[in-house]
C-alpha cells in the first residue's frame, strides 16, 4: 500500500468540508492535490459542491439601501474613468519646424486630448446611466410579462390542483389588483399584487385570510417602487379552507387583527 | 453621414446595454473585466440582496453587512479578470467572496453567532420566509428557488443541517464544530457528507439548478 492509498479515507472525509469551504489552507491544499489525481473524487466533489452551492438561496435575501449601490457605483465609475486607456499620441513634428511651434502644438494637443478624454468620460458615464435606465425599463416590462408564466410553469407539481383567483381592490384603493395562485390543499400560496401606493416608513401591508367572519394574518407584504409585490401567503390551515383574502395597512411589524384601511378584499 | 453613423453606434450600444440585462452571468463578468460598470450594475441588481442576506446572517449587523456587500462587489470589479468559469459558477464565486469577507469580519470582532440552527431554543439560520426584493420577477424566482431549498433543507435531520450551517455560514472548522456540539469528529464528518448527499438528491428530484 503506498502513501496515497493510505491517505484516501482521511482525505475523502474532508471533501464535504471542502465543498462547504470550511477547511484550513493546509487541508485545502491536501484536497486539491488529491482531486488532481483522482477523477472519481472530482466527480464526487462536483456533486457535493452542487449541493453546497444552493445554501445561499435558503436564507432570506435582504434588500440593500439605495445608497449602498450609489456609493459602490460612484467608486466604480471613478475607477473606470481612471482605467480609460490613454492613447494620446503627440504627433511628431518635422525636424525642420521651429521648436516654438512644436512645443505650442504639443501643448495644444495635450490640452485638447485631456479635454476630449474628460468629456468622453463624462459622456460615457451619462450614456451608460441612461442606457441602464432604458434597459431596466425594458427588462422590467418583459419580466413582469413572464412572471405569471414562470410561476405556473415552475410552482405546481400537479397543475390540475392549482387555481388562480383574481384579486381586486376596495373603494379605498380601487387600482389594486392581482392574482392568488394556490393549491387549495396546500397551506401556502403565491400572491401577486399591483397598484398599491407606497406607505409611510412606519407602516406595512398585511395579508389576511378569512373564513366565517374571522380573519387570520397570512404575512406581511412589501411592494416595489411600481406598487407591485409578490409574497408567499401562509397559514396553519389549507388555503381551501378560507373564502376571503384581504390586505390592510398596518403599523410596522403588523397587527394581530386588521386595524387600518382595507385596500384589498376579495372572495377566493 | 457622420452624424448618422454616430446615431447608429449609439443605437447599437443601447441594444448591447439592453442585452446586458438578459446576459448570462459569465458574459457579464467578462464585461466587468473589460471595465464596463453597467455590467457590474446588472450583477449587483441580480445578487445584492442575496449577498446582503448572507452577510446579515453571518454578522447579525446590518451596517457592517452593508460594508461587506459593497466590498464584495468592489472585489468583483477589481478581480473579474481572475474569475474562471471552468472552475465554477459566478454565483458560487460571488457568494464565496461575500461569505469569506463576512466570516473574516465576524472573526475580527471575535463574536460568535447568537443563534445556530439545531441548538435548542435558537432560530434556524436558513429562514422559513423569503423576503421580497424590489423586482417582482426576481421575487417570484427567488420565492420558487427558496421554496425548493427550504423544502430540501427541511428534509434533513436537524443535527445534519446544523453541521453544514456551522461550516458554511460561520466558516467553522470540523474540529470547532465537534467541540461546540460535543460530538466525535467522525460523527461530524458523517453528518456533513450525509447532509450534502441528501440535499443533492432533493435538488435533483426537484430539478433544482443551483
Amino acid at each position: 500500500m503506498n502513501l496515497k492509498d493510505s491517505m484516501d479515507p482521511r482525505i475523502e472525509e474532508l471533501l464535504p468540508f471542502y465543498a462547504l469551504d470550511a477547511l484550513t489552507d493546509e487541508e485545502r491544499e491536501l484536497v486539491d492535490s488529491y482531486l488532481a489525481e483522482h477523477p472519481e473524487a472530482r466527480e464526487q466533489m462536483k456533486e457535493l459542491h452542487s449541493a453546497a452551492s444552493g445554501l445561499p438561496y435558503g436564507i432570506s435575501p435582504v434588500e440593500p439601501p439605495r445608497q449602498v449601490k450609489e456609493s459602490l457605483m460612484a467608486r466604480v465609475n471613478a475607477d473606470a474613468g481612471v482605467r480609460v486607456p490613454s492613447s494620446v499620441q503627440v504627433p511628431r513634428q518635422a525636424a525642420r519646424r521651429a521648436v516654438w511651434f512644436e512645443n505650442l502644438f504639443q501643448v495644444f494637443s495635450l490640452g485638447a486630448a485631456a479635454v476630449a478624454i474628460i468629456w468622453a468620460v463624462i459622456l460615457n458615464t451619462q450614456v451608460s446611466r441612461l442606457q441602464t435606465e432604458i434597459s431596466g425599463l425594458h427588462a422590467t416590462l418583459a419580466k413582469q410579462a413572464d412572471t405569471l408564466e414562470q410561476i405556473l410553469v415552475n410552482l405546481p407539481k400537479s397543475p390540475s390542483n392549482v387555481i388562480t383567483v383574481s384579486i381586486s381592490g376596495t373603494n379605498v384603493q380601487p387600482s389594486a389588483h392581482g392574482q392568488l395562485i394556490a393549491d387549495p390543499k396546500e397551506e401556502s400560496a403565491v400572491l401577486i399584487i399591483s397598484g398599491l401606493p407606497k406607505l409611510e416608513v412606519n407602516q406595512t401591508y398585511q395579508v389576511w385570510l378569512g373564513s366565517g367572519g374571522t380573519m387570520v394574518s397570512a404575512g406581511l407584504l412589501s411592494i416595489d417602487a411600481n406598487g407591485q409585490g409578490v409574497v408567499v401567503v401562509t397559514s396553519n390551515e389549507s388555503i381551501g379552507s378560507f373564502n376571503k383574502l384581504g390586505i390592510s395597512v398596518e403599523p410596522q411589524g403588523g397587527s394581530p387583527q386588521p386595524t387600518g384601511d382595507i385596500v384589498v378584499f376579495s372572495d377566493i | 453621414m457622420a452624424s448618422n453613423k454616430n446615431a447608429t453606434n449609439v443605437s447599437v450600444r443601447i441594444n448591447n446595454e439592453s442585452n446586458l440585462l438578459h446576459a448570462p452571468d459569465e458574459t457579464l463578468v467578462i464585461q466587468v473585466a473589460r471595465g464596463n460598470p453597467a455590467a457590474l450594475e446588472v450583477l449587483y441588481d441580480r445578487y445584492a440582496s442575496i449577498v446582503l442576506g448572507i452577510s446579515v446572517k453571518v454578522l447579525g449587523d446590518q451596517e457592517l453587512a452593508e460594508d461587506i456587500l459593497q466590498e464584495t462587489f468592489w472585489r468583483v470589479w477589481q478581480s473579474a479578470g481572475t474569475y474562471q468559469s471552468q472552475l465554477g459558477s459566478f454565483t458560487g464565486w460571488l457568494f464565496r467572496i461575500a461569505r469569506n469577507l463576512a466570516v473574516d469580519a465576524y472573526r475580527r470582532r471575535n463574536v460568535r453567532p447568537q443563534a445556530i440552527s439545531g441548538v435548542e431554543g435558537s432560530e434556524p439560520i436558513l429562514d422559513e420566509m423569503p423576503d421580497p426584493s424590489t423586482d417582482v420577477a426576481e421575487q417570484a424566482q427567488s420565492i420558487l428557488k427558496n421554496r425548493q431549498i427550504r423544502k430540501a433543507l427541511a428534509s434533513l435531520p436537524g443535527v445534519q443541517r446544523q453541521v453544514i450551517e456551522m461550516a458554511y455560514f460561520y466558516g467553522m472548522t470540523r474540529q470547532e464544530i465537534a467541540e461546540v456540539t460535543g460530538e466525535a469528529l467522525g460523527t461530524i464528518h458523517t453528518r456533513a457528507r450525509l447532509a450534502l448527499q441528501k440535499l443533492r438528491g432533493e435538488f435533483e428530484r426537484d430539478e433544482f439548478e443551483g
